[in-house]
């Protein structure tokens, strides 16, 4: 193995405009710090306070989500890291995290995103509030609520991505476009 | 009855219960990773406060961000807040915020949505 070629890796980060990025064990302490670097490279950019907040906003729910998943399955190797990448795409903010999931919950995450998709904001709006609502343990830390907000703020419908990686385990990635 | 006093964090508001004057005031950031831990001690405050005494309760917010976790802390305060208001008690709201970040009078206004008591959103000038 060498070391990776930091100019190669620089010009992958300027080709696809990725401003963060992350891939690593993640705790709340990191959260917080890149969350605070996140922001504060977003406003010295001059970017709208609530193009901020919405960036902010989804990038915490991603990573917390992560963070939860990790905590209710500490038996699944390497469900503790994170890879986290904030980029660019013409006049949209895109921010995606991947991280290690069951096989089933990978599916089943899935089939979730897919079906917000096909709702709009109304509708967004209606699920949220009822899922609010939900007597807490019958939420259970679930990603619901995150996924939701997340969905209402995006300017384009969440895409999730499963990749197998062995008979147990799948790598999901979620894309969410602002 | 104690006043409440939670100093402010990255991720944690400032929180202020005062029991004499009946007011509560939050401002700042909220997502704590365990949102439950945070808010218990605010609601035991606020539930006790609207057992113990009948006088008005005020809230002065100006909190910023919410995760969906902290929305839900809030919602189940607000909840409280409408219960009492129902019941004949003197409650109310005031939340501030920056005009320049939209984003937090629209949350404020979609909690406002379920509340009948008195609840003033307020850009600050």
């Amino acid at each position: 193995m060498s070391t990776p070629d930091l100019y190669d890796l620089r010009e992958i980060f300027d080709l696809q405009k990725i401003m963060v990025c992350f891939n690593g064990p993640i705790n709340a302490a990191l959260i917080e710090e890149i969350g605070r670097a996140l922001r504060d490279y977003l406003n010295h950019q001059q970017e709208a306070p609530s193009a901020v907040a919405d960036i902010f906003a989804v990038y915490i729910e991603m990573t917390q989500n992560i963070r939860r998943y990790a905590d209710q399955h500490q038996e699944l190797t390497g469900a503790s890291s994170a890879a986290i990448v904030v980029s660019r795409e013409d006049e949209h903010y895109v921010i995606s995290a991947g991280n290690v999931v069951t096989r089933y919950d990978g599916i089943a995450l899935k089939e979730r995103v897919d079906e917000l998709a096909g709702l709009d904001r109304a509708a967004l709006k209606a699920l949220f509030k009822t899922q609010l609502r939900q007597p807490r343990e019958d939420l259970n830390g679930s990603a619901g609520l995150g996924l939701i907000d997340m969905a209402r703020k995006a300017t384009r419908s969440l895409s999730a991505t499963v990749r197998e990686i062995d008979a147990e385990r799948s790598f999901l990635s979620l894309r969410v476009v602002l | 009855m104690n006043n409440l006093e939670i100093a402010q964090t990255p991720s944690t508001p400032e929180v202020r219960a005062d029991s004499g004057q009946g007011r509560v005031f939050m401002s700042g950031d909220s997502y704590p990773e365990n949102p439950f831990d945070f808010f218990q001690p605010i609601i035991d405050w606020i539930d006790d406060f609207l057992k113990n005494d009948d006088r008005p309760l005020a809230f002065d917010l100006a909190l910023i961000y919410l995760n969906t976790s902290s929305i839900r802390a809030m919602m189940d305060i607000f909840d409280r807040l409408e219960e009492s208001h129902l019941a004949g008690r003197s409650v109310s709201v005031d939340w501030c915020y920056d005009p320049d970040n939209e984003r937090v009078g629209e949350l404020a206004e979609e909690f406002k949505e379920d509340c009948t008591f008195p609840f003033t959103i307020a850009p600050r000038s």
